[in-house]
């Protein structure tokens, strides 16, 4: 089989869109059924890219545990403290309106951008920070790139089987009663303010690893990795595709990523001037314009409704 | 004219004692001391704006008090609880439980969606159980396909669409909570007669037979007469007269007179 | 779980004067310096956030593409100062008469057709974000990345406190101030003001009374538009024009807001002003003063804490 397609460059695009399939399902799991409009997506995957950098990097690791184990360690050590950011931040925000939570979502964003540029000596500043190549070697540069793009790909495939099991399960259902009517789910005794922290963190935990991960693949952490850029591209990909939809995400990010990071910045010869310096903008421009687009001629995006009416039966062995 | 608060209840019961709420300034409820659910039936009425429906929204703490409590005592002897500084959905799990007087629902959650997300439990609902979807219908499912038999939607695996649907599931989501205070806010607006009907004998059925203390706000008085064994009346946020059906009936006339034509309605 | 009984209260006043006024007699070098630093330094932010306000309260729209009709106004500004060597005071009127069309246009383009179809509350939010990235990026598009500068005389500096500041920015505190003053007055008093209350308060009952919501809305969106040049065009003139002007101040247009909004424009000018202070106090702090960065995180916090401590408004507005 030919692969000569398959550029290194392409496969770290690839990587990214998975990795921003991921965040759009758990966006959809906060904005999509609990109604929580969640603009700092960002700020938990940079609590997590950064939160494994600094502790893969300034810990003394024992030279006898190779390289897998604290790569792991790290992972799990960005995700735990994601989580916890989340938990601090949902408490904050989680029973606020959606300007509250505009507010305190772009905020919290703008904070991990803010602290990612300071304490040089932690997290390298500006220039950002070096972490480690991945953690094993089987040949080829892009051979070792395409193994994590297989990694990341089955997380991401487990969020969305999550999410599916989600839509499926008394919690969604808790969740989507939350999201539209709160104060009638509290008169049902479902305790709403609790029901939504626990998501916001848990959503923010799976964000952090993402980041981390996302991190491993990058081998260098800088703060420009923690722009709008990756919350707009989850955010217009999600509402492309159907925000009510657990599929959205993934219909929506693959049909903009394609599109927009493979079509129109590699595959389609371009001049070089104009890939680095106006395309991308041209881009976010789009970006832009698609989700006032959709959002006014097709809110609920390819996919549509939830349709529960379909997909709600007694389970066959009852 | 009231009752004395010593005799002792053996049904759930609320009392609220000193409770005063105001909007705006303006006092909409001040009721001193009034314990609802000593009968199997009680009817709240009065006029238009007496605080019937702001008095029930304090009992369920969907709106705070400015000043005063309410207990909750579940008539078996465990120890009362203090409503008015418990959050609304530790209120429904502990038994009270309100209906709506206007039409609330669950826009893109469907019927049977709506009736297993009101009888599944915290336990059922907790965000890694992903897989307990099949245990909730066989738990809750016969309980629900009663209530369905019951009272026929046009699908119930889809949407409540008229308002009268709407109600009607209203009132079986907060059966099924298995309440064991329930405050009915003008059960039968928006009803067809005869799903009204069915609604009122299975209410006296849970009164009567489960034991389960009954509170109705209603403008139909006949209503009233028919199925409360208590009446209190409500004016300008008091509770200005309480007594059986008959004595009440008998006796809001000369309200009427006393406060100007139209307090009692028809 | 908002605790219910807080709200509508006063954030306990007159404790928070007492502690501000011992600060500033304990660290009073300090508190001169980013009194004078922050009231002048953020005029722009107190224009910026009653043009927003405006919006907010009497349309109840979260418009984050606010951002950027304020760099509009800085672009707007620059172009006509540059392009037609007006002095840079006479460049204001046509600047802010340009940017107030500019948010009218907006209006008819985006946020009129969005609330004809019904648009939900976090989907206008959404909308309104989209059409910031689309026109921020439109804007670096055409204008590419550089900044760029007002052509301004240089002046000395006046000492004010014991504090060096450009003359040109007290006269753009002065000036912000004066054009603050000016919307309060003709909203609380002039005859399309009340209308403009009017249609904030009930729609069907302004419109019984014989307004014409489209003309008091169409107005309500040129004097935010109006706010947000002029806080564009002092922003640009006190540093430069750039793409990313207005969206780099738009978080603390909404705090401002947010926090400062419930008690009306005279609460968002009050919060305003005193961000600005909190913010160069912080700035200027010992231990803080090598990294500004720090100054902005702990302001952007405290501000989460107290919208959290103030309860969320709405928790009685339910039915149930």
């Amino acid at each position: 089989m030919n692969l000569d397609w398959l550029t290194q460059y392409v496969v770290t695009i690839v990587i990214l869109i998975v990795t921003t399939v991921g965040l759009a399902l758990l966006l959809h799991l906060q904005m999509g059924l609990a109604g929580i409009g969640n603009f700092g997506i960002v700020g938990f995957y940079g609590v997590g890219m950064y939160a494994f950098g600094i502790f893969l990097v300034h810990l003394p690791w024992p030279e006898s545990w190779g390289m897998v184990a604290p790569v792991l360690a790290s992972l799990l050590f960005g995700t735990v403290i994601a989580g916890i950011a989340g938990l601090l931040v949902g408490w904050l925000i989680v029973d606020l309106d959606a300007d509250g939570i505009l507010l305190g979502t772009l905020g919290f964003a703008a904070i991990v951008y803010g602290l990612s540029q300071t304490n040089r000596t932690w997290t390298g500043g500006a220039e950002g920070m070096g972490t480690t190549d991945f953690p094993y070697d089987i040949g080829t540069i892009k051979a070792n790139t395409l193994l994590w793009l297989g990694i990341t790909t089955v997380v991401v495939a487990l969020i969305l089987y999550y999410v599916i099991r989600v839509h499926r399960s008394p919690y969604g259902r808790l969740l989507i009663a939350t999201g539209q009517n709160e104060a009638l789910a509290r008169s049902l005794g479902k305790p709403t303010f609790r029901t939504k922290m626990v998501m916001f963190a848990t959503g923010s935990a799976a964000m952090g690893l993402l980041g981390g991960m996302y991190g491993v693949m990058l081998h260098y952490i800088r703060p420009v990795e923690l722009g709008i850029g990756i919350t707009l591209a989850a955010m217009v990909g999600l509402v492309l595709g159907g925000q009510a939809r657990a599929w959205g995400a993934v219909v929506g990010v693959v049909l903009v990523g394609v599109l927009f990071e493979l079509v129109f910045l590699i595959w389609i010869p371009f001049p070089t001037e104009w890939r680095r310096q106006s395309l991308p903008v041209i881009r976010e421009m789009l970006y832009g314009a698609t989700l006032i687009l959709v959002l006014m001629t097709r809110p609920l995006g390819i996919l549509g409704r939830m349709r529960r009416d379909r997909t709600v039966r007694r389970p066959a062995h009852d | 004219m009231t009752e004395s608060a010593a005799v002792p209840v053996s049904r759930p019961s609320v009392r609220i004692q000193d409770a005063v709420k105001s909007f705006d300034g303006r006092v909409v409820v001040d009721v001193a001391d009034l314990t609802l659910g000593k009968h199997p039936v009680e009817g709240l009425i009065g006029p238009n704006g007496a605080g019937k429906t702001t008095l029930m929204r304090m009992v369920t703490h969907s709106i705070s008090l400015d000043r005063g409590r309410v207990t909750f005592s579940t008539g078996t002897g465990a120890p009362d609880v203090v409503l008015s500084s418990k959050a609304p959905h530790a209120i429904a799990r502990r038994g009270v439980v309100k209906t709506n007087q206007v039409i609330q629902d669950f826009d893109q959650l469907t019927i049977w969606d709506s009736l297993l997300l009101a009888a599944s439990k915290a336990h059922d609902e907790r965000a890694l159980k992903i897989f307990r979807e099949p245990h909730v219908w066989s738990e809750y499912g016969d309980e629900i396909d009663e209530y369905l038999n019951l009272f026929p939607f046009d699908n119930p695996f889809g949407f409540a669409k008229s308002a009268g649907e709407k109600k009607l599931l209203d009132i079986i989501r907060c059966l099924l909570l298995r309440p064991k205070l329930l405050l009915l806010d003008e059960p039968t607006a928006g009803l067809p007669a005869g799903i009204r009907d069915r609604v009122m004998e299975l209410i006296k059925k849970k009164a009567t037979e489960e034991n389960v203390s009954v509170v109705v706000v209603e403008h139909d008085l006949n209503v009233i007469w028919n199925l409360s064994d208590y009446v209190h009346f409500m004016a300008e946020g008091r509770v200005v007269l309480q007594g059986d059906p008959p004595w009440i009936r008998e006796h809001a006339t000369v309200v009427e007179k006393y406060l100007g034509e139209g307090h009692v309605g028809r | 779980m908002a605790r219910l009984a807080e709200i509508n209260k006063p954030i306990a006043r007159w404790s928070v004067l007492v502690v501000a006024l011992i600060v500033l007699v304990a660290t009073w070098d300090l508190a001169r310096k980013s009194l004078v630093i922050g009231t002048v330094s953020d005029a722009p932010l107190v224009l910026a956030a009653i043009g927003f306000a405006l919006l907010y309260r009497l349309t109840g729209l979260i418009n984050v593409a606010y951002a950027e009709t304020v760099t509009m106004g800085a672009y707007i500004g620059m172009w006509v100062n540059t392009t037609f060597e007006l002095n840079f005071y006479f460049t204001l009127i046509p600047t802010i008469a340009l940017t107030g069309l500019f948010s009218v246009l907006t209006y008819f383009a985006i946020f009129r057709p969005a609330k004809q179809r019904n648009v939900g509350v976090v989907e206008m939010i959404i909308i309104s974000f989209g059409l910031s990235v689309f026109l921020r990026y439109g804007i670096q598009f055409i204008f590419g990345f550089e900044f760029r500068y007002y052509d301004v005389p240089v002046q000395k500096s006046l000492r004010v406190l014991g504090v060096g500041v450009s003359p040109f920015r007290i006269t753009a505190l002065v000036s912000a101030l004066g054009i603050a003053f000016l919307l309060i007055w003709f909203i609380r008093r002039s005859r399309l003001g009340i209308q403009i209350r009017a249609l904030a308060g009930d729609e069907n009952l302004a419109q019984v009374s014989g307004i014409n919501p489209l003309a008091v809305t169409v107005l309500i969106w040129f004097l935010a538009g109006v706010a947000g040049g002029a806080a564009g065009a002092f922003y640009g003139v006190n540093t430069s024009v750039r793409a990313w002007l207005g969206w780099d101040q738009f978080l603390f247009i909404l705090l401002v807001v947010l926090i400062g909004g419930a008690r009306g424009i005279g609460g968002v000018i009050i919060a305003g002003l005193a961000t600005g202070v909190v913010l160069s106090f912080l700035e200027l702090m010992p231990g803080l003063n090598t990294t500004p960065v720090y100054a902005q995180v702990i302001v952007i916090a405290l501000f989460m804490v107290i919208l959290k401590v103030r309860g969320n408004r709405l928790a009685e507005a339910g039915k149930v």
